[in-house]
């Protein structure tokens, strides 16, 4: 564990130097989160011009559900976004050879080779919001409610790198996914929604074969509402089945690999 | 004239041909329809039982659903992510040099090419267009003034949808990296030109302000037309508008194009 540790630490410090030397997609990144915050509040805003409440959720849960799925979100995107979508050149290209003759695990290198390193920024501009519109909120949440809220958000992300290294793996059996960043943008879109919006069959779709509402609903429900533990356990043990899926499917996918050249 | 529009067409062709290839596009692209109208009526269906109304700004349900399951799908097809792409690339890398010295106008080759890549989505997306009034007769083109008005203003948004695309990418010649730019006008245009909320749902300064912008072209001017909601007297003004929009963006688009070109470097070629 500290092995891989030291390994991320290395991929980080080599982004970073990267990342610093094209300061032009640097400010860029982060002038695109932005514009991307800006409009789901501006969204949200004009839906509750002609509404008091979504279900459970009131204005005020709303805007923070928001920024509990910007900063799951620019996590995911300080961690993996790089990288994932990167596994279809991959395996276009044969680069996977290479990735396969290292020393380290595979999926790990594939999904972590490339830290996102603009979305510190992000992360440091949301989660002081975050507790800025807690506070100003009528919602008091315990100590409890935000440590499960941390672990569940941590959970979340897990979720959320899952269910798009899945898709990607499908590389593998397409010999050609280049579509997959659109797939799981369309995709994802439903957590961006608050939980309470979706009711009977959807409902249940998004709670369990493509869980979307565990990413951002289930942290926000913990850290707001009372009902939030027994999602807190259901959302770990759908994340530890997505994650063990996606675990076999890349094994599997390996089998099937044949490099580009061959 | 017809030489010069017979090699661009012979581009489109070869792109066409080798789009079709790539079925499975066609599911993403069906898919990114389908989900964005169930998350819009998952989320408007909640707005019209919960607060008891039965229309909102002269919208009823229906007629929102419908509305912005045309403005999805007029949004997917203006957008020009992957001949953007190329363009940066080929600005970046050196690749403009096999246009320079060839013949064609660097702008219709690649106007040729975003229509041959988007060309699977026009014939799924046209069929969903097709369909739609069958569903919802008393909604959808009334009549064939509606058909034809709405045939041409969509012709006319995805040209200055791509001519848009045209005038960002040739900040490429200064900045090298201009994806940034392209995907916050594309998360922009999500929202702004109409295709989760209608754009008079929109707070009325919020309209005003987008009044002076190309953005209610792209999706809300054909839109409104196919679902009778502008009325047939306002189409004259509204395709003028159109029209010295399309050519403002154009001529703007050649001269940071031709500014631009000065400035090339032909790096890694």
């Amino acid at each position: 564990m500290p092995r891989y540790f030291s390994v991320w630490l290395a991929f980080f410090k080599n982004s970073l130097t990267r990342d610093l030397e094209y300061k032009a997609n640097f400010i860029g990144g982060i002038a695109v989160d932005s514009v991307y915050y800006l409009l789901y509040y501006f969204f949200f805003y004009t839906i509750f011009s002609y509404v008091d409440k979504l279900g459970s959720f009131d204005k005020e849960a709303v805007f923070i559900f928001l920024v509990i799925s910007f900063s799951i979100d620019a996590f995911y995107m300080f961690f993996c976004a790089n990288n994932v979508y990167k596994l279809n050149d991959y395996v276009v290209k044969g680069d996977l050879d290479f990735i396969l003759t290292r020393p380290i695990d595979a999926q790990i290198f594939v999904s972590f080779r490339y830290v996102n390193t603009y979305a510190i920024v992000s992360i440091l501009f949301l989660l002081p919001l975050l507790g800025i519109l807690v506070f100003n909120s009528h919602y008091e949440p315990n100590v409890l409610q935000i440590c499960l809220f941390i672990l569940s958000s941590a959970v979340g992300v897990s979720i959320f790198y899952a269910f798009d290294m899945l898709l990607s793996s499908l590389v593998f059996w397409f010999r050609n996914f280049s579509l997959v960043g659109w797939l799981s943008y369309e995709v994802l879109k439903f957590s961006m929604r608050p939980d309470s919006i979706y009711t009977g069959i959807s409902r249940k779709i998004l709670f369990s074969f493509v869980p979307m509402a565990l990413i951002s609903s289930v942290p926000t429900r913990i850290l707001l509402f009372e009902d939030g533990l027994h999602y807190f356990l259901y959302q770990i043990a759908i994340a530890s089945i997505l994650i063990g899926i996606t675990r076999l499917v890349w094994l599997r996918g390996l089998k099937k690999y044949e490099s580009a050249s061959s | 004239m017809i030489q010069n529009a017979a090699k661009y067409w012979a581009v489109l062709k070869l792109t066409w041909i080798r789009t079709l290839e790539y079925k499975a596009n066609a599911f993403v692209g069906l898919f990114a329809i389908i989900s964005g109208i169930a998350i819009e009526y998952l989320i408007w269906i909640q707005i019209f039982a919960t607060q008891k109304i039965t229309e909102i700004r002269g919208f009823t349900f229906i007629e929102l659903m419908i509305y912005l399951y045309l403005s999805i799908i007029v949004g997917q097809l203006k957008s020009s992510w992957q001949t953007s792409q190329e363009m940066i690339d080929d600005i970046r890398n050196g690749g403009l040099n096999r246009y320079l010295v060839r013949p064609i106008s660097y702008f219709w080759y690649n106007f040729s090419l975003f229509i041959g890549h988007n060309s699977l989505y026009y014939i799924i997306y046209g069929l969903l267009i097709l369909i739609a009034p069958f569903i919802f007769p008393a909604y959808l083109f009334q009549n064939y003034f509606h058909i034809f008005g709405f045939l041409l203003a969509l012709i006319l948004s995805i040209f200055l949808s791509y001519s848009v695309y045209f005038f960002m990418v040739g900040f490429a010649f200064w900045f090298g990296e201009v994806r940034s730019l392209i995907t916050a006008y594309n998360l922009a245009n999500v929202i702004l030109a109409g295709q989760m909320v209608p754009l008079s749902f929109f707070p009325a300064k919020m309209q005003y302000v987008l009044s002076f912008t190309p953005i209610p072209y792209l999706v809300d001017f054909p839109v409104s037309i196919a679902t009778s909601r502008l009325d047939m007297s306002l189409w004259p003004m509204g395709f003028l508008k159109l029209s010295v929009w399309i050519v403002v963006i154009y001529i703007a688009g050649q001269i940071v194009y031709r500014i631009g070109i000065r400035k090339y470097g032909a790096f890694g070629a």
